[in-house]
């Protein structure tokens, strides 16, 4: 049994002009200690995804229907109560934004120990202790004096680093972690992977990783699933995927990554894009969701929805022109 | 620590002293001759003269206003003009029931105007939230001497839980002297509830939708102390400001509140003071007033220092 299985997860919005699909559709699962990454531009449905898992989108206006099974039990249908256990202790979560994600007027040492209070019950000191731990752990000179410090009295990668202190304080079976080195500099970016990377096989957690940064997903991804619109288009190894993408979309997102150095070496060719926007979520798609940007869709992709298929062994897409193939991908 | 009190104490002076210079002037822009006044209908002008030159009122604005500087520093606020009593004496008598009263009332205003708002806040939108925010529109329009009045009829007259007027010295017990400031408490706490739970509920909404609110549920945190820990400590620093400011509200509130349940305080003794033009006392009691003011907003600047790490002076 796969640790996390999410299966057919729609969360949708009620707004004043229609109802937002955000999420439309989603089924993946992660293996215990797997790292798996869902990529996807802006407005794709990673990060409602990530919350619809922790159930923490505010009902009205949000919705989710589906299942999520955690150990074979269906998160949707807990009370809040249980919830509550579950949140910071089998499933934690890291955020894209460090500056803001902290409480600004609560000790670090605090903010770190108090999920272990929540969830083992350890009373102030203990915490406290375990907190210094968890600072030490997470890379931070002077632990002790940290500890007693506020948010705005550390750097952007230390907060970071703080954030995982957090997350990982209770050993969690799953960390979720939505886009956690966007808002930081390339170098601090490296370290916070390779922290994650390394705490992550200590503490034996599966991490769902959110992220649109290619670069990151090559460095710390088992699995990937691409999201576009609110849909699942791609899922494979994450070698497969880079090596043979098999969805336009895919390709595209891989094609618009910039090559370091390239225009030094005298080719001033233009960066590929993908022409066009998400489209709106607020009415139903007919056919293929990337048919009005992809450069290979007809009118087949236009009437019909494709399906999900495996077109290589662990590798499946949804794409009409996307062959299956017999034989492993490289 | 110490420094930073120290300095915010200096940095009152200044402002004292421009309220001391307008507390004097009051009695040259106010109109009405005091010598005038206290010579009578009778008098004759070289009787008005003499009072004037006994009082000192023939000297020049600024000499006088520098002895009469000394002399408050000195801590003698003058003799009444009416009782010929200190006008230190006469507000010593009078402390007791206004201080009273607006501890009560600040009490009982925070009491329920901050976990109204922040319950408001947490049901936005709901009808919790606008029966809330209704009650507090209702008691902001609503004039005291209006809900003070419909309050006593209903509490003292019709009921009878309450004493209609009148003060019970706390030395006679804290139950007597507690039940005797109820109606009036409440009767100027209205006002200040509604002006506090209006913006304890606008900082709420703020804090409330910031990420380290989302990171605190993600962490397992229940309701209550997302609400009253992470949020309500973010939310503190414009809601302390509020309550420093309504405290001026509260001085003129209690001014009318004393006057609708007979009350002794400073509030009846301004009244009578302006009616019979008594200047000394409306100086003392109107430069008191300004002193708490400034006071408290002292206060409400050092409490920001202990809500939010990230002020400092």
């Amino acid at each position: 049994m796969a640790l996390l299985e999410v299966d057919r997860l729609q969360t949708h919005f009620r707004t004043p002009d229609g109802v937002n699909r955000a999420v439309d559709g989603v089924s993946f699962s992660i293996e215990k200690g797997e790292t798996l990454a869902v990529v996807g531009e802006s407005g794709c449905g990673k990060s409602v995804t990530a919350m619809s898992i922790m159930r923490l989108i505010a009902e009205p206006p949000g919705k989710s229907a589906g299942e999520i099974r955690f150990e074979g039990r269906d998160l949707l249908k807990l009370s809040e109560k249980e919830m509550k256990k579950i949140r910071g202790d089998d499933i934690s979560m890291i955020f894209q934004e460090p500056m803001t994600s902290l409480n600004p007027v609560l000790k670090v040492g605090r903010q770190i120990g108090e999920s272990l209070r929540l969830h083992q019950g350890l009373d102030r000191g203990q915490a406290e202790d375990k907190a210094v731990e968890m600072l030490q752990l997470v890379g931070i000179p002077e632990p002790k004096r940290r500890a007693g410090e506020y948010p705005h009295q550390l750097s952007g990668g230390m907060r970071q680093r703080v954030m995982i202190a957090m997350a990982l304080a209770c050993s969690p079976k799953l960390l979720i972690a939505d886009e956690p080195t966007t808002a930081l500099d390339v170098t601090i970016q490296a370290q916070i992977l390779d922290l994650m990377r390394d705490l992550k096989d200590r503490v034996g957690a599966a991490i769902l990783i959110i992220t649109h940064d290619l670069g990151v997903v090559a460095e710390v991804a088992d699995r990937v699933v691409v999201m576009y619109a609110g849909r699942k288009v791609e899922e494979a190894p994450v070698r497969d995927l880079f090596a043979k993408p098999r969805h336009p979309y895919t390709r595209g997102l891989l094609g618009a990554v910039p090559k370091l150095g390239s225009s030094l070496e005298g080719k001033t060719e233009k960066l590929a894009e993908i022409p066009g926007i998400v489209p709106s979520l607020k009415t139903k798609i007919e056919g293929c969701v990337f048919a009005g940007r992809c450069p290979e869709a007809e009118d087949v992709c236009r009437e019909f929805a494709p399906a999900l298929e495996e077109k290589a062994p662990r590798h499946v897409a949804a794409c009409h022109f996307s062959p299956r193939e017999q034989e492993a991908a490289a | 620590m110490t420094s930073i009190v120290f300095r915010r104490v200096l940095s009152t002076i200044p402002v004292m002293g421009v309220v001391a210079l307008f507390v004097f002037s009051l009695l040259y822009i106010a109109p009405g001759d005091p010598a005038a006044v206290i010579a009578g209908d009778q008098a004759s002008p070289e009787d008005v003269e003499r009072i004037r030159q006994g009082l000192g009122l023939d000297r020049p604005y600024l000499v006088r206003f520098f002895e009469w500087l000394l002399q408050i520093l000195r801590g003698d606020l003058g003799v009444s003009i009416f009782t010929n009593l200190p006008v230190t004496t006469m507000i010593a008598q009078r402390v007791e029931p206004t201080l009273s009263l607006m501890i009560v009332t600040l009490i009982i205003a925070v009491g329920v105007a901050v976990p109204m708002g922040v319950v408001a806040a947490w049901k936005a939108d709901t009808w919790i939230d606008r029966s809330a925010m209704g009650f507090a529109v209702f008691g902001f329009s609503t004039p005291v001497f209006v809900v003070g009045y419909l309050i006593a009829y209903l509490f003292a007259l019709k009921l009878g839980w309450f004493p209609v007027q009148g003060y019970v010295p706390i030395a006679r017990g804290v139950g007597p002297w507690l039940h005797s400031l109820i109606l009036p408490s409440v009767t100027l706490a209205l006002v200040y509830i509604a002006l506090i739970a209006r913006i304890t509920r606008a900082a709420m909404l703020d804090v409330l939708s910031q990420d380290y609110i989302r990171t605190a549920k993600a962490k397992g945190v229940g309701q209550r102390q997302i609400l009253f820990v992470h949020g309500l400590k973010n939310a503190a620093v414009p809601i302390v400001t509020v309550i420093g400011i309504g405290v001026a509200l509260l001085i003129g509130g209690a001014v009318v509140t004393e006057s609708v349940f007979a009350i002794p305080g400073l509030g009846r003794l301004i009244v009578d003071a302006i009616l019979r033009r008594d200047y000394p006392v409306i100086q003392g009691v109107v430069l008191l007033f300004s002193f708490v003011y400034v006071l408290v907003n002292l206060g409400v600047d050092l409490v920001y220092t202990f809500v939010d790490p990230r002020i400092r002076y």
